[in-house]
């Protein structure tokens, strides 16, 4: 309201004009000038337009969703904005991406590019880089986008959806061997209210049930007799242990017996190398018997050839 | 036939509108012609003329900048805050600013700015005013209207782009980058273009169409008193057809 009255008061009073009119008018034209300025600069900045970047060629069978200035992201940061999409010789969309040269260091040549179209929301650019001790990728690089597309997948999950009702639907229809299965589980579990239980029905039935527990009884009265026999009063447990103990004895005789039995042979032992010596000697003796021997032999067969009576060398034909 | 005289004179009538529309539209941009030359030839801007301007933009944009500033900022506030809670409340947080920026920076700050300025300019044109002295008293009128539009216009964007980061954000300098990048793609050149081109003939059209009116009621002899009204009407028609057309390149 003040200033309404103000500028009436103005507007009819030309005559005296505000204080320093000239100068708020001058600084209202810089203020106008400045803030286009600023804006423009600070709009330019954000495009992007000052900063160094490489570009990165990215190729997809479908552009739909990809708007030039939107977004590539590397774990949720903006690191590239699109700047060009095309159509390429092959038909497919080139997608132009341009990347900040000091964000360019996130992505290596084994980097993964997906496009991911969610069922609400825009499409989305991102890059992954597992190994980031790869090199980096050079300017103008050229990869395939990996589609990921959510609303692609509802036709498969449709026909899936489907043969798992049509499974369900058989599974539960009467006749079927789920059913089937349902009354046997019912007639198991019948049976394990019986008076046998679960023995019965892992058995085949209570008459086996019965026969086993009677094996039973039997088992533990046998098991009774054999604890009484075994480790009772005279026991086997109790004349094992004396006969262990006579066994000891035994060998402590045994290994007496033994070490006489060494000294022994160590007797025979030198009687042997006695024997060894002997019969070296008995050997020169035997050669010394044996050629006497032959003297012999060669002196009676002297004494036949110039013996000669006694001798008829003619042969008598019958 | 006295039936066809009837219709005939009413058809007669309302050719005679349409002639009449076409003759002052065609009026107003021979009016809108003459003043930009006058406003691009330097020798509007004589002393005394810029007495003269600095006189109207000072009651035109000094007395009412600060506290549209306020207001604006006070609007920018609730809007923000609505759109932001709204989008958060349906899991699209991420979009509420961008949200922000294209409708309240993009469209309703301009046409706010222009609509207001309408609203408190009071167009006073003398009887006794001869195209000659178009040069001393409508000029300086026209220049300090279209500036002030602009200059409101770009004030309050700003403040209102202020005000959508500290909502959003609160004081801390963390989410400077990413809002950043988000004008960034808000504002991609053919966006930013039509956004000035539309402030610019917002601006022409605050500053010429309802002086052109009044000059033409002043050569109809009728009330000065009239002719605010008709020029006020032809003048929200121009800017809803500004906006129209902004909104059609933009989204169609």
């Amino acid at each position: 309201m003040q200033s309404e009255s103000e500028s009436q008061s103005v507007s009819q009073q030309p005559s005296v004009p505000p204080p320093n009119i000239e100068f708020k008018a001058l600084a209202l034209v810089i203020l106008m000038v400045v803030i286009v300025s600023a804006s423009l600069a600070y709009v330019m900045y954000a495009r992007g337009v000052f900063e160094s970047t490489q570009q990165v060629v990215l190729i997809a069978d479908d552009s739909e969703g990809v708007i030039v200035g939107m977004d590539l992201t590397f774990s949720g940061f903006p690191i590239g904005r699109v700047r060009r999409i095309e159509l390429s010789d092959e038909g497919k969309a080139r997608i132009v991406v341009d990347v900040a040269r000091k964000d360019a260091k996130w992505i290596r040549t084994s980097s993964v590019f997906t496009m991911e179209r969610g069922m609400v929301g825009d499409t989305r650019l991102r890059v992954f880089s597992g190994v980031l001790t790869d090199p980096p990728l050079p300017d103008g690089a050229i990869r395939t986008v990996l589609l990921g597309d959510a609303t692609s997948e509802i036709p498969h999950l449709v026909d899936t959806m489907r043969s798992l009702l049509e499974n369900l639907e058989n599974m539960t229809k009467s006749g079927s061997s789920l059913r089937a299965s349902l009354d046997n589980m019912q007639a198991v579990t019948q049976n394990l209210k019986g008076p046998y239980g679960g023995l019965g029905v892992v058995l085949g039935g209570d008459d086996n049930a019965q026969k086993i527990i009677t094996a039973l009884d039997h088992i533990n009265t046998l098991l009774a007799k054999t604890d009484s026999r075994v480790f009772g009063a005279d026991g086997m447990m109790d004349e094992s242990q004396a006969a262990i103990s006579q066994v000891n004895e035994l060998l402590s005789d045994v290994r007496t017996s033994l070490k006489s039995v060494d000294v022994v042979l160590a007797q025979a032992q030198v009687i042997g190398s006695n024997v060894e010596v002997a019969s070296t000697d008995l050997v020169v003796l035997r050669e010394q018997v044996e050629a006497s021997l032959r003297k012999v032999e060669h002196l009676v067969n002297e004494i036949n050839r110039k013996w000669p009576l006694s001798r008829d060398t003619k042969l008598k034909l019958p | 036939m006295r039936q066809n005289s009837l219709s005939r004179s009413g058809f007669d009538t309302l050719g005679n509108k349409l002639v009449r529309s076409v003759i002052s539209w065609w009026q107003i941009i021979h009016f809108g012609a003459v003043a930009l030359v006058l406003v691009l030839s330097p020798s509007s801007y004589d002393k005394v003329n810029r007495s003269a301007i600095a006189k109207h933009i000072y009651m035109s944009t000094w007395q009412v900048l600060l506290w549209f500033t306020a207001l604006c900022a006070l609007i920018s506030l609730v809007l923000v805050r609505i759109i932001v809670v709204t989008a958060l409340s349906y899991g699209l947080s991420q979009y509420a600013l961008e949200v922000v920026v294209r409708v309240l920076v993009l469209e309703l700050i301009p046409l706010g700015a222009a609509l207001f300025v309408v609203l408190r300019s009071n167009v006073e044109i003398s009887p006794t005013l001869a195209e000659s002295s178009m040069r001393t008293e409508v000029v300086p009128r026209v220049i300090a209207i279209a500036f002030s539009v602009i200059t409101l216009a770009a004030v309050s964007s700003l403040v209102a782009l202020v005000m959508a980061y500290i909502v959003v954000y609160g004081f801390s300098p963390w989410g400077l980058a990413e809002y950043t990048r988000m004008v960034g793609r808000v504002f991609d050149p053919g966006i930013a273009v039509a956004f000035i081109l539309k402030t610019v003939l917002f601006s022409l059209a605050v500053s010429i169409i309802p002086i052109a009116t009044a000059m033409q009621t002043r050569h109809q002899y009728i009330g000065v008193n009239n002719s605010v009204p008709k020029g006020t009407v032809r003048l929200f028609l121009a800017l809803v057809l500004i906006e129209g057309a902004s909104l059609s390149i933009k989204f169609i």
